[in-house]
């Protein structure tokens, strides 16, 4: 049977059903690949972009970056407690998400972005006290309404970054590149 | 040829098409991302990333440990111990450290609740207005002498409270009880000392001040009174002084966990404690020289030896030890004094102290100091004062009964029937937090917080030569819809209005705290003190409780103790059998342990059986009845019968049958019931002098059943291991 | 057969790694068996219950055991003895028998620490290491235990994901067919070094410690830098009452137990 199949499969019309199901597949993969790079749909359209133009310091709002693991979202009266008092933001529909929440007490459900998997102990606090800035691995937000990551945070990237860190220093390197800083 | 491409084929191709999608719409967003809820208000407290750590007091069991708690976003993550706290320095022991297990555990009371009938599992949500009104109609509705209250052990600040109820409006005095306080013999404890020093109170023993420590049955190490200090009194007589190693000798039938760190286990004839004590008292003045005490003036050594079924030999041993150590120690206990002649054993090894003259010393006996807001030693009910409790029940003289914090369904000996005897009270009102054995024979329950969402205090009985008053807090919202039981009294006392309302006018539980912690301002010799109230409330919860700082034993007084007979009389044993029944008191799970997975998979210390209850027995009488390992066995006394598989156990006499309480309930959580037997189902109402129960002096006979069920075992049976349960 | 203990991978390579970093005494005169530690080190370390079959079939994911063992089983019930209580965990071997043996190197050593590491996402479950620890101290998830609703697979209750709100942050929850193991409290070790950086200086002797020996009331263990001989555990290592586990194996492991007695 399978013999038949295949002799099938090399005459003309096999080799057009063997292109379709191909091109098929093909845009099936690239279609499911384009999916996992799309940035998730947010409560809110956050304009990072508009608050740092204001000047806002990233630690005002994110302010466990240099003191913990996680650098953290600000409660939402933090939020409230400046837009409430913005005429214009105030009732504005945008922010109707925010102001709802607020009011009702309900919370309101973040879609983290720069994630990494469980099974990696990340922690700000280390990464600032080494001199890094937020843009150096979060990009410019000065750019970007909703945030997305610049690269994709995958350890090859994460330990390019450390072997560069490390430059000649053996000890920083073998601390830097060893499992158990990050894995346990 | 298509035709050919056969239905089954298409079907293949397609379920390759199929999981194709899967694998790719698998790396899609919607398996990706999770959602992050931040704060709606952050407290100003807490701080993003960062952990926040509160005092309270442990009350996993009555000792009173203070505990600081590592929270996390406002969940509770760990268990440490308060390294201030004056009790256990910073240490827990295991039950302290699986209470996160007892807060976030799915078998918990979740509602207020009516139950449709006594012992069914029906029940009837209420809110919690209602349940309040039905806690005032309880207290108007009845005369305030049919009313009673029956409590745990722990002396808190809800005892406190109950007890300033009781006085003002006539009410019965509160109840306490619990497992460990009758399997620990504390009345049997105090009014030995009493008899001997002239002086109520619960002794204390400064183990780590000794260097020859003899313990007849004392379960020091295990669930002992305190735990935890004794574990580090025990540490510190061990290695404490580099130059000496403390000694210590275990009397007792069974090796227990405590015997098993003995350098010398002396097993001897159950009831037979007391008599070993007062020759070992003559035995002891004797080398000292002089004339010889009344006490141990009527023992012959030979004889005892004889009796106890332990060498002259040995006897003089020990005496020799003691007559040769600078500061030797006697402590009574356990299975010793849960005999029938029990409180004549702790009087003999009391004399025993006060032979060698270190009452009061360093090393020596003590008596614990009371607390500054107490006026006199309130012991926790002996079973025989929950006999005539339960008798009250019964015969109808209680309309009402307020359960809280104790299970005596399941710990209670089945012949003191205290399930038939509710049936003589009207209404029965449980606030326990667990759907346990009691709370299902209650008409309502109305749950409690569990420990660590409550506030409170609990006075620290012994263990520590301060005077300790434990501060609790809530280190996390209440995480089911329960509510502090003494916030549903004050408001239960508001809405009955009249005494009720006068006695507790306050709004809430804290407001009652307050009142009841300020008054320790005045006291001197504190570990803080504050300019005001509220201050002083503040830095009560930050430290984690109030302690004095300097050393308060109380050196008991008479003069002359050992000027007295002390009967020489073996322990009378109820029960036809031939084997003497010893139950003890499991060390990882006690009382409150069951309903929590990881203390059930602790292994038993010394037999490393997890999960179940076992029955001990030695493997030359295994032999001789033909029952080998994870055979089950019946065991008969003359009040019930029970079944458990058997552990051969190498440190046991082979009269001897052991088996740890601590399992075998019917209910309290899908981790306890129908988990193993229940050893005091086999108990008969007898008692010691003092009123305890004499758990020890059962006698059983031994059935086989020609079944077999294997014990989950931690030690080594790698590979070998058949797992075949029921 | 002799047995040939000086291959190569098994032999002292300089008198610099006999130093270690991190390390353990263990007291087994003050060891009572209380099992705090097993409990302390569970609640820490998101370490998972199996239940009453699976811990009969020797499958309970505990990083601690407490051994003991009888003497004198022969003679009479009266001189039966229990040794002393050995708390046992991963030894963190200097030459750890485990490492060599992974063949996706999820077994490794840390150089900085010097621990014996697991790195769980790199584990594919061949379980080699565990068969190769010569103190029997790795342990296998053979069913999601971490998810409590496997561990009953009859109730698929929700109420049963209450347990995961006391899952401490700082350490993975561990998923089926991934071996573990003791890891000192690396977390904790990480957390004492971010802090002693931050403040510009070294971590301090007893400034933190591990689970286990945090609550253990005999204070029977203690943890800290061994190569630091001023510090508390190079200190207690120091009596003549001191040993390592299987030393012959030349595994130099990094816990010293003190044996008990006179």
């Amino acid at each position: 049977m399978i013999k038949k199949f295949f002799a099938w499969l090399k005459q003309p019309l096999g080799l057009i059903a063997v292109g379709i199901v191909f091109l098929a597949l093909f845009s099936a993969a690239v279609y499911g690949i384009y999916t996992t790079q799309q940035s998730p749909e947010q409560p809110i359209q956050f304009p990072h972009k508009t608050h740092v133009a204001f000047g806002i310091q990233c630690l005002y709002c994110h302010p466990g970056a240099n003191k913990g693991p996680a650098a953290g979202l600000p409660s939402q009266t933090k939020c409230w407690g400046c837009h409430n008092q913005i005429v214009k933001t105030r009732d504005s529909a945008l922010l109707a998400p925010l102001k709802d929440a607020v009011l009702s007490g309900q919370s309101i459900q973040w879609v983290p972005v720069a994630m990494v998997p469980d099974f990696v102990q990340f922690n700000h606090r280390a990464h600032i006290a080494a001199g890094k800035n937020c843009e150096d691995c979060h990009g410019d937000l000065s750019q970007m309404t909703i945030y997305e990551n610049p690269q994709v945070l995958n350890m090859g990237w994460c330990i390019n970054c450390h072997k560069q860190s490390a430059g000649d220093d053996q000890a920083l390197l073998t601390k830097l590149t060893d499992c158990g800083t990050c894995h346990y | 040829m298509s035709q050919q491409f056969s239905r089954r084929d298409f079907l293949k191709l397609a379920g390759l098409g199929a999981a194709t999608t899967a694998v790719l719409t698998g790396c899609g967003p919607s398996s990706r991302y999770v959602k992050r809820e931040p704060y709606q208000q952050m407290p100003e407290y807490n701080a993003i990333g960062q952990s926040t750590y509160y005092a309270t007091t442990c009350r996993e069991c009555a000792a009173g440990c203070g505990l600081i708690l590592r929270t996390f976003q406002g969940r509770a993550l760990k268990v440490e111990g308060n390294a201030n706290h004056p009790l256990n320095l910073g240490k827990t022991c295991a039950r302290g450290q699986a209470t996160l297990q007892g807060l976030y555990n799915p078998d918990r009371v979740t509602d207020p609740v009516k139950r449709a009938s006594r012992g069914s599992d029906s029940t009837q949500p209420m809110d919690w207005d209602t349940a309040v009104q039905t806690v005032a109609d309880a207290l108007t509705n009845y005369k305030p002498n049919e009313i009673a209250f029956l409590m745990g052990t722990a002396p808190d600040h809800l005892f406190d409270l109950v007890t300033d109820l009781a006085n003002a409006a006539g009410m019965n005095a509160p109840i306490r009880f619990g497992a460990l306080s009758m399997f620990e013999a504390r009345a049997t404890l105090s009014k030995a000392a009493e008899s001997l020093f002239g002086q109520a109170g619960m002794p204390s023993f400064d183990l780590g001040g000794a260097d020859v420590v003899v313990s007849f049955g004392a379960n020091f190490l295990e669930t002992w009174l305190s735990p935890v200090s004794y574990t580090r009194e025990y540490a510190r007589m061990r290695r404490g002084n580099p130059k000496q190693r403390g000694y210590f000798i275990q009397f007792e039938s069974r090796m227990s966990q405590t015997a098993s760190k003995a350098d010398e286990w002396i097993p001897l004839r159950p009831g037979t404690e007391g008599l070993v004590a007062l020759a070992l008292g003559r035995l002891v003045a004797e080398a000292k020289g002089g004339s010889l005490p009344r006490a141990f003036s009527g023992v012959d050594p030979a004889e005892v030896a004889a009796a106890a079924d332990v060498s002259l030999e040995t006897l003089e041993h020990v005496a020799h030890m003691i007559v040769s150590a600078h500061t030797p120690i006697a402590v009574p206990g356990g299975s010793a004094l849960g005999q029938s002649n029990g409180q004549t054993v702790a009087e003999a090894v009391l004399a025993l102290n006060a032979l060698v003259e270190n009452v009061g010393k360093s090393g020596g006996v003590f008596l614990s100091p009371l607390s500054p807001n107490q006026d006199a030693y309130h012991q926790p009910a002996s079973a025989k004062e929950m006999q005539d409790f339960v008798n009250q029940m019964a015969s109808g003289k209680f309309k009402v009964l307020f359960i809280h914090g104790v299970n005596p369904v399941f710990e209670l000996p089945k012949s003191i029937d205290f399930k038939g005897a509710l049936s003589g009270v009207e209404q029965v009102i449980s606030f326990a937090t667990f759907p346990d054995e009691t709370a299902l024979e209650a008409d309502y329950v109305f749950p409690d917080h569990q420990g660590l969402e409550s506030w409170g205090y609990q006075r620290v009985v012994t263990g520590t030569s301060q005077q300790v008053i434990s501060g609790a807090q809530p280190v996390v919202t209440p995480y089911f819809n329960t509510r502090a039981t003494a916030d549903v009294l004050i408001a239960a006392a508001q809405l009955a209005g009249g005494k009720f309302a006068a006695t507790l006018p306050f709004k809430d539980e804290v407001e009652f705290l307050n009142s009841k912690v300020s008054a320790l301002m005045g006291e001197a010799d504190g570990s803080f003190t504050a300019p005001d109230p509220v201050t002083f409330m503040a830095y009560f919860q930050q430290y984690g409780g109030w302690w004095n700082k300097s050393d308060v034993r109380v050196s008991a007084g008479n003069s002359n103790p050992l000027n007295r007979n002390i009967a020489g009389i073996e322990a009378d044993f109820v029960g036809s059998g031939e084997y003497f029944f010893l139950p003890f008191v499991s060390p990882s799970l006690a009382e409150t342990g069951a309903n929590k997975p990881t203390l059930q998979e602790l292994p038993d210390p010394t037999t490393t059986v997890m999960w179940n209850t076992w029955i001990e027995m030695n493997p030359e009488t295994a032999k001789e009845l033909g029952i080998e390992n994870d055979d089950v066995v019946k065991v008969v006394s003359d009040t019930g019968e029970v079944e458990a598989s058997v552990y051969l156990y190498p440190a046991i006499r082979p009269d001897v049958i052991a088996m740890p309480f601590g399992q075998g309930h019917t209910a309290y959580g899908q981790f306890a019931a129908g988990r193993g037997v229940n050893p005091s189902d086999l108990l008969g109402a007898h008692f010691n002098e003092a009123g305890d129960l004499a758990f020890a002096g059962t006698k059983v006979t031994i059935q086989k059943t020609g079944k077999k069920r294997q014990l989950s075992r931690k030690e080594g049976l790698i590979g070998v291991y058949e797992f075949r349960p029921e | 057969m002799s047995t040939n203990l000086e291959l190569p991978m098994f032999t002292n390579n300089s008198e610099a790694e006999l130093g270690g970093r991190w390390g353990m005494v263990i007291d087994k005169d003050l060891c009572t068996g209380c099992q705090a530690c097993v409990a302390a080190c569970s609640m820490e370390n998101n370490v998972p219950f199996v239940g009453e079959e699976d811990a009969g079939y020797g499958r309970s994911m505990q990083w601690i055991r407490i051994e003991r063992l009888w003497e004198g089983l022969d003679g009479d019930y009266r001189e039966v003895k229990m040794t002393d209580y050995q708390p046992l965990m991963c030894q963190q071997c200097h030459n750890a028998p485990c490492e060599p043996v992974c063949p996706v190197y999820a077994s490794v050593h840390s150089m900085s620490e010097d621990l014996n590491l697991q790195v769980y996402n790199r584990c594919v479950g061949t379980r080699y290491c565990a068969n190769n620890c010569p103190y029997q101290a790795r342990v296998f998830n053979w069913r999601d235990y971490a998810d409590y609703r496997e561990t009953n697979t009859a109730d698929n209750d929700p109420r049963w994901s209450v347990f995961q709100n006391q899952l401490n942050p700082d350490v993975t929850v561990r998923r089926r067919g991934v071996m573990e193991k003791c890891t000192f409290c690396i977390q904790r070790i990480h957390q004492a070094e971010n802090q002693a950086k931050a403040e510009g200086r070294e971590v301090r002797d007893g400034e933190f410690t591990t689970a286990c020996a945090q609550a253990c009331p005999a204070n029977a263990i203690v943890f800290g830098r061994i190569d630091d001989p001023e510090s508390m555990v190079s200190l207690a290592a120091e009596t003549s009452r001191g040993s390592r586990l299987h030393e012959e194996l030349r595994t130099m492991p990094r816990v010293t137990y003190l044996a008990g007695g006179a």
